[in-house]
């Protein structure tokens, strides 16, 4: 059946003008790519290097390149059509790599792949069904940027893109054209030759425009920080964060140059999409075009021209942008280390935030409210006190210890776990564990608050922690490493899912709340941060029938309160907690479960602000104390 | 402007506090310590004195070994250099003790001017500002709010009763006691920490600042410290809402007088 096939045709012999012709382009062309490239490489290698920065593990490093390059995992995943379309292209790059290198072999009489050899033959055959694929693909993708002209790719059309498709278009045109002409025939030589100027015209514009994430990306998937949203540590008495081109490290250099501008970050931002300035691909373009005027070695700030403070200070560290990219940028700890740049340096005035960072660094918590406040709190609800005997620290946090709100998800979780006869305790002293600090920059207050609970939880001997707020969980698991060893940590979805087969069902038990419907909510520091989804999901499923929200799991979309913006007074536009309590209620659900103590206060006032009657707001610890016998409840 | 801030380390407005066995004193042991809020705004009043103005500024403060805490916190703010005045007994010395240690500190110096907070946290004599500028034989003025630099010497915003204030004007070098307030303080950054490190602290010791002949014996001397009964007076207001509010505006207004 395969003879049947026609072979792809190769001119035979070439002039002596033709080779060198060919030769000179292809200097030309390398020398068009390097002029550009050059460069660029040169301000990310002369970028300082990324303080903290282990190549090991490697295994990490290999399966994101596996899953995320070669497989387009993420490409594909967040954005099905455009992405299966590139993911077509860039198989096509992979399996036209040996039919390009045989391409230009072949001028010299040293090709490798013989259009006639069984091996030869059979490759071809396979670049030629990559070459279908990927025509179709970058035709789909040109009519997508050209003619849908989805607002995410940015109001200008890039003409280079334009340019970059039809080249591409013509490569593999080229070569599915080469199975139907004749191999000494004129128009053999031809489609050679055509082929092989889209090639030297493509190389020197791949650095030239976004296009350059073919060089970089793998690089910067495979060198990426890892984790989620990893905030680097600072590097000696001269580090205040991303102050100047100085401090941009080679992390950061080469992850602004890799942005390809598809806009998805801006897609899934929480401020971009309610009339904010900020806007997350304009913040890493920022940076990139301060490198391309300025350099890495320049003392000129980072805020002002190229990026604003105001921007800047918008974002919720929901980390949608970061968890939706697909070459590998690390969004959040740019946005932070740019604050930080801002607040370690008192160049960031901000009367709501001074207002906080003096809160925290005289008093308690985050709230501004006497620690006497939280004692009453304990007395009342006769919470235990951790004396070392217990087997699990009950971290109460600012919300659970002193906002109304959180204080009743404290009161029945407490409940829940009074009726699991857990044996738990409660901290005399708690400091805030420093979230909004970290994530609004302040590195002097994050040290002290840090410092101060790690010193207080090794006193009280604590092993393991639970927590209702899931910014009290990332912040003490990851982000108090840098100053000690912190003790083990849950949130209280795990615990309850962990438990959930000995809770009263009362869904299935025929009672009231039966067929209600909750529409789960899921937190960013539960979801993007922590990969916890299915655990709350099943503990709300104990009171009622769950749905989902159109933007839900890795897609949901933030409250607004996280990266210390519950603290910072009134936001600009629409309301970021309005935004999605109006879709939360568009579900019809009748109760909207949270999970986490900041969405709970921001969707109470959110939810009140949508109608007449909104859906009840519980978190899933009241969901779960649901169904507990009354004399438990005390 | 040459500008001194007389500043004093209080317990923690969060601590936990108790009565030495003594009943005279505080348990100052596994106490937290800050910085006085009055003299906060004191400080920042400085700052940003030095700000507009050009100059330098000095802060001063007496007690033991722990205060170095809270004069590294100043300098952190933005002060230029300290002076430190060891004195392990302080709850031995009056008003009129201290300040003599402070005035004979900054005699020295020649400020323009000397700022300190209204009065204390701990003690809350609000006496040592006014003695320091006895001692010195300046002019002084109590409760300021604001001060503004002018060619002859100052304009200041002074507080009085029921949300009156006072506007004087005084020559430098001068003496004012600064009410909390009137500035938005600033927040502690870490490049400000870093670069107190190498700011000078001199260390001056009591005995070397006043002879031991000029040490007068306290004219006030702390009789017994107690802590302040508990009492709870909650009040229901019944009737509607609107009676309930009209209730609780007449107590807002007449009897809590904080309307």
């Amino acid at each position: 059946m395969i003879l049947s096939l026609p072979l792809l045709a190769e001119p035979q012999h070439f002039s002596l003008l033709e080779k060198l012709s060919f030769a000179a382009l292809t200097i030309a062309s390398a020398y068009g790519f390097w002029r550009r490239f050059g460069p660029i490489l040169n301000k990310i290698l002369h970028s300082k290097k990324d303080p903290g920065f282990h190549l090991f593990p490697i295994g990490r490093r290999i399966w994101d390149f596996v899953w995320e390059v070669l497989c387009q995992a993420k490409v594909v995943r967040e954005r099905a059509l455009p992405g299966l379309a590139h993911a077509f292209v860039f198989w096509a790059f992979l399996a036209f790599a040996l039919v390009t290198l045989n391409h230009c072999a072949i001028v010299f009489g040293i090709g490798f792949l013989s259009p006639s050899g069984v091996i030869g033959r059979f490759y071809f055959y396979v670049a030629a069904l990559f070459a279908v694929t990927c025509a179709a693909g970058i035709l789909g993708l040109f009519v997508r940027r050209f003619l849908v002209r989805p607002k995410w790719l940015g109001e200008h059309l890039s003409w280079e893109s334009g340019v970059i498709a039809s080249l591409i278009f013509a490569l593999m045109a080229t070569y599915l054209a080469s199975f139907w002409v004749i191999a000494t025939s004129p128009a053999a030589r031809a489609l050679w030759w055509i082929h092989s100027l889209a090639l030297l015209i493509f190389l020197p514009l791949i650095p030239h425009t976004k296009h350059l994430h073919l060089v970089l990306s793998p690089a910067t998937i495979f060198l990426s920080r890892g984790g989620f949203s990893q905030i680097p540590p600072l590097a000696g008495d001269e580090d205040f964060g991303l102050v100047a081109g100085t401090d941009l490290t080679q992390l950061v250099s080469l992850q602004a140059y890799s942005c390809v501008e598809c806009g998805r970050c801006t897609e899934h931002c929480p401020a971009a999409n309610t009339g904010k300035l900020l806007n997350p691909k304009e913040i890493i373009l920022g940076v990139r075009a301060y490198l391309n005027d300025l350099g890495p070695a320049s003392d000129q700030p980072l805020l002002g021209k190229y990026n604003s403070q105001q921007a800047v200070f918008q974002c919720t560290t929901c980390g949608a942008c970061e968890f939706q990219c697909p070459v590998g940028i690390e969004h959040v700890p740019i946005l932070v280390g740019l604050r930080r740049g801002a607040v370690n340096t008192g160049a960031w005035e901000d009367q709501h935030g001074s207002k906080l960072f003096l809160a925290l660094e005289r008093g308690s918590n985050a709230l501004g409210l006497s620690p006497a406040e939280r004692d009453k709190f304990i007395q009342k609800q006769a919470l235990p006190i951790f004396d070392g005997t217990q087997e699990h620290c009950l971290w109460l946090g600012c919300m659970g210890g002193y906002d109304p709100k959180g204080r009743e998800i404290i009161a029945d979780f407490a409940r829940v776990m009074n009726y699991l006869g857990t044996s738990y305790g409660v901290l005399r002293k708690e400091k805030c564990t420093g979230d909004p600090a970290r994530r609004l920059g302040n590195d002097l207050l994050f040290q002290q608050l840090a410092e101060a609970n790690l010193e207080a939880l090794a006193q009280n001997k604590v092993k393991k922690i639970v927590s209702i707020c899931p910014h009290c969980v990332r912040t003490i698991q990851e982000d108090w490493k840098e100053y000690g060893t912190p003790p083990e940590i849950e949130h209280h979805s795990e615990f309850l899912a962990r438990f959930a087969d000995k809770l009263p069902h009362p869904s299935k038990n025929g009672k009231d709340s039966a067929d209600e419907t909750i529409v789960f909510h899921d937190p960013c520091y539960l979801g993007r941060y922590r990969n916890v989804y299915e655990q709350p999901r099943a503990v709300a499923a104990l009171a009622g029938t769950v749905i989902e929200a159109p933007r839900n799991h890795e897609r949901s979309f933030c409250c607004g309160a996280g990266g210390g913006l519950a603290f910072l007074g009134e936001e600009t536009g629409e309301r970021v907690s309005h935004n999605r309590a109006a879709e939360l209620v568009a579900t019809g659900a009748q109760t909207v479960g949270t999970a986490c103590p900041f969405c709970n206060t921001m969707f109470r006032d959110a939810l009140a602000a949508t109608g007449d009657a909104p859906p009840k707001l519980l978190d899933i610890a009241q969901l779960a104390a649901r169904g507990l016998p009354i004399a438990q409840s005390d | 402007m040459k500008i001194i801030v007389a500043i004093k380390q209080v317990p923690d407005r969060d601590a936990q506090i108790r009565i030495d066995s003594a009943g005279t004193w505080i348990e100052e042991s596994n106490l937290q310590y800050a910085l006085n809020e009055s003299d906060a705004y004191a400080l920042e009043e400085a700052l940003q004195l030095k700000e507009k103005h050009g100059g330098e500024v000095i802060v001063v403060s007496a007690g033991p070994e722990r205060i170095g805490q809270t004069i590294r916190e100043a300098l952190a703010k933005g002060a230029d250099r300290a002076i430190q005045i060891d004195c392990d007994n302080m709850a031995d010395r009056d008003a009129l003790g201290v300040a003599r240690l402070l005035a004979a500190a900054m005699q020295p110096e020649n400020p323009d001017l000397i700022l300190t907070g209204l009065q204390s946290e701990d003690l809350g004599l609000g006496q040592t500002g006014v003695i320091v500028a006895e001692l010195l034989g300046l002019p002084h003025a109590t409760l300021i709010l604001h001060v503004e630099k002018t060619e002859t010497g100052l304009t200041v915003k002074r507080e009085l009763e029921e949300g009156w204030f006072q506007s004087i004007e005084l020559p430098t070098p001068a003496v004012l006691t600064i009410q909390s307030g009137g500035n938005k303080l600033r927040y502690a950054t870490l490049m400000g920490i870093k670069r107190a490190k190498t700011k000078d602290v001199r260390r001056l010791t009591a005995a070397e600042l006043v002879p031991s002949n000029q040490t007068a014996v306290p004219v006030v001397t702390l009789v017994q410290v107690t802590l302040p009964p508990k009492q709870k007076s909650t009040q229901i207001l019944s009737g509607t809402a609107k009676e309930a509010a009209e209730a609780l505006v007449e107590k807002l207004k007449f009897e809590m007088r904080v309307l």
